[in-house]
């Protein structure tokens, strides 16, 4: 990075830590610290629902989706406004009128304490163990491609955000999270802007856009109805609306945001303004992805995207077999970009097979090269989330790659700061306070949860520097989080939609379809987004029995 | 149970018409996907 990037990128940091600092000051209670006063404005939550979701990850991992995959990954977000039209009709309501604090706070007044606990201990384990992984993935990503410590990376990430967010509180949160997603907006939109410009000049964005169809990167409406191919129209819609149910109606770093609308209409309107803006968003960052991808018809892409690898390779590999693959590599490339330029020019049937032809023989060159790694290292690589970094730091003129980078730090921060809060808010509201000390004065419970922030953004800081060694352990978290995610949300069902359920009907029900989910997973070949609708149904269906079987709860009020 | 404070239902007047025109753009913006994905460029 040059000098200039060096300062774009030190005033972001400097100024969002100041920022928060200075919008956080004036808390006196847990309801100023955990839910900003509940004076905020539709549009601060809204948009710090929206960034607390974006993680820096997302950000270059789906510009790396989009440039390997195409667009198909955009039907993940179709059920998106749906589900916040349901929520804003049923469990925002109830979550607003109940004056909670936590969405598993309202479990207890519909339920019980030991629903609210099991509910609330889900959400700390797998939450606190994954915001390590939010902090970890983009500093491996940075560490790789900016050659900074990946340490020291994890810490600078980390310990501003603890900084501003043990201050302000949820105050600090959002408001930082709407300056934050400014800056991504305008990165997403500065990066569309340069690939476009690239490309015009190069190839058109007419031509650009017709050999990414050719290649099928356009392609978004698969109406398949298999349940195991990723990504279907079917998936989506009805898959990603049971995720997008649990994630913004039953997950504590969503609901916490909105819990903070001076009104409910305010906390409503915060959710519909996520309705009309993610699946755009999502949009302009695949396509990027898919303009990069055209971008490098014409510009060598390199051996491997990640240069530490391609490294180890170069140390590690026989030279024969390195040189082999490298020029198979080189020469296919060369042969592809011909073979676009002819496609560019006639757009014939014959140009369209040939280039699909020399696409296909990269895609082969590249396996070689990948084959030579994993047999080298004798470990699986994939390197899609270093595409788009290595793009940035390669083909952006000095300064935007400071910007680029800030961006990347505030896609991460916004998350890690959302999650800090509401992990805080979960310990202290549904643990601290109803077993350790119920009655504390307003300065201890301040002074209690602003340590608790501490506590999980060091714990954050603690999983993501030993994530490196912790390997396979990571990916059974994440695949964890999946496993109960429709689960809850069958919970939150039955509590909404069943005013008969019982308490032990909602305890066992939540058990019994975490394990069904479990057995679905292992057992079958089902996509992990229909994992969701298998828990949710699971759920209601088991705990609606329970409570035939073993009589009926007295109905409470809420 | 202290009732919160309500604000009025902005832009439409109720919030069935939200929701409605909430659901019309997002069938509008997955039509202009198919659109996008199928246009002869």
């Amino acid at each position: 990075m040059s000098s200039l990037d060096w300062t774009v990128f030190l005033v972001y940091l400097i100024g969002i830590v100041g920022f928060g600092l200075w919008v956080g000051r004036g808390n006196l209670r847990i309801d100023d610290f955990f839910l900003a006063g509940r004076e905020m404005r539709w549009w601060a939550v809204g948009l710090s629902v929206m960034a607390t979701q974006i993680s820096a990850i997302t950000f270059i991992g789906t510009t790396g989706q989009g440039y390997n995959d195409g667009m198909r990954f955009l039907v993940m977000y179709f059920g998106l406004p749906f589900a916040m039209v349901v929520l804003c009709v049923t469990v925002v309501p109830f979550f607003y009128r109940a004056r909670v604090f936590t969405a598993y706070e309202y479990l207890e007044k519909r339920f019980d304490g030991p629903t609210r606990t099991l509910t609330s201990l889900l959400f700390l384990c797998s939450r606190g163990l994954s915001v390590g992984v939010t902090l970890y993935a983009p500093s491996l990503v940075l560490s790789v491609i900016l050659g900074w410590s990946e340490n020291a990376t994890i810490l600078l990430m980390g310990g501003t955000t603890i900084v501003y967010v043990m201050y302000g509180g949820n105050k600090s949160v959002i408001w930082t999270d709407v300056v934050q997603m400014g800056i991504v907006w305008f990165g997403i939109l500065l990066c569309l802007g340069i690939a476009v410009s690239h490309i015009s000049e190069s190839f058109g964005i007419r031509n650009a856009l017709a050999l990414a169809q050719a290649t099928g990167r356009l392609e978004i409406m698969d109406t398949s109805p298999s349940l195991s191919k990723p990504y279907t129209l079917w998936s989506g819609l009805v898959g990603g609306l049971f995720l997008m149910l649990s994630y913004f109606g039953c997950d504590q770093s969503q609901v916490q945001r909105y819990l903070s609308g001076s009104s409910l209409t305010q906390s409503r309107l915060s959710l519909l303004f996520n309705a009309f803006l993610k699946v755009p968003m999502q949009f302009l960052i695949l396509l990027t992805g898919v303009l990069v991808f055209v971008f490098y018809h014409f510009q060598a892409p390199p051996l491997l995207w990640n240069k530490v690898e391609l490294a180890r390779l170069e140390r590690g590999a026989p030279p024969e077999d390195l040189a082999r693959v490298r020029a198979r590599f080189e020469a296919a490339h060369a042969a592809r970009r011909t073979a676009a330029q002819a496609f560019g020019a006639s757009r014939s049937p014959e140009a369209t097979q040939a280039y699909l032809a020399a696409g296909a023989d990269l895609t082969a060159a590249r396996g070689e090269v990948v084959a030579l790694v994993e047999k080298t290292t004798g470990k699986t690589y994939g390197d899609t989330n270093y595409i788009f970094p290595t793009y940035i730091l390669n083909e952006l003129p000095k300064g935007f790659v400071g910007l680029v980078i800030a961006v990347i730090f505030a896609a991460a921060m916004s998350t890690l700061s959302g999650e800090f809060n509401s992990l805080a808010t979960a310990t202290m509201v549904d643990f601290y306070k109803r077993f350790v000390r119920r009655d504390a004065g307003d300065a201890h419970d301040l002074l209690a949860s602003r340590l608790f922030t501490a506590f999980w953004g060091l714990f954050a800081c603690a999983i993501a520097l030993q994530a490196g060694r912790l390997g396979s352990a990571i990916e059974v978290v994440n695949r964890f989080g999946s496993f109960f995610y429709g689960s809850i949300l069958g919970v939150f069902a039955l509590a909404i939609l069943t005013p008969r359920a019982s308490a032990r009907g909602a305890f066992w029900g939540l058990i019994l379809g975490m394990a069904t989910v479990g057995v679905v997973a292992a057992t079958t070949s089902v996509h992990f987004l229909w994992y969701n609708v298998v828990g949710t149904v699971a759920v209601l269906v088991y705990g609606l029995a329970i409570t035939a079987l073993w009589g009926v709860a007295k109905p409470q009020s809420s | 149970m202290s009732e919160p404070r309500e604000d009025p239902v902005p832009i439409f007047g109720t919030w069935p018409r939200i929701y409605g025109a909430v659901v019309i753009l997002a069938l509008v913006v997955m039509a202009f996907a198919a659109f996008f994905s199928k246009y002869p460029f």
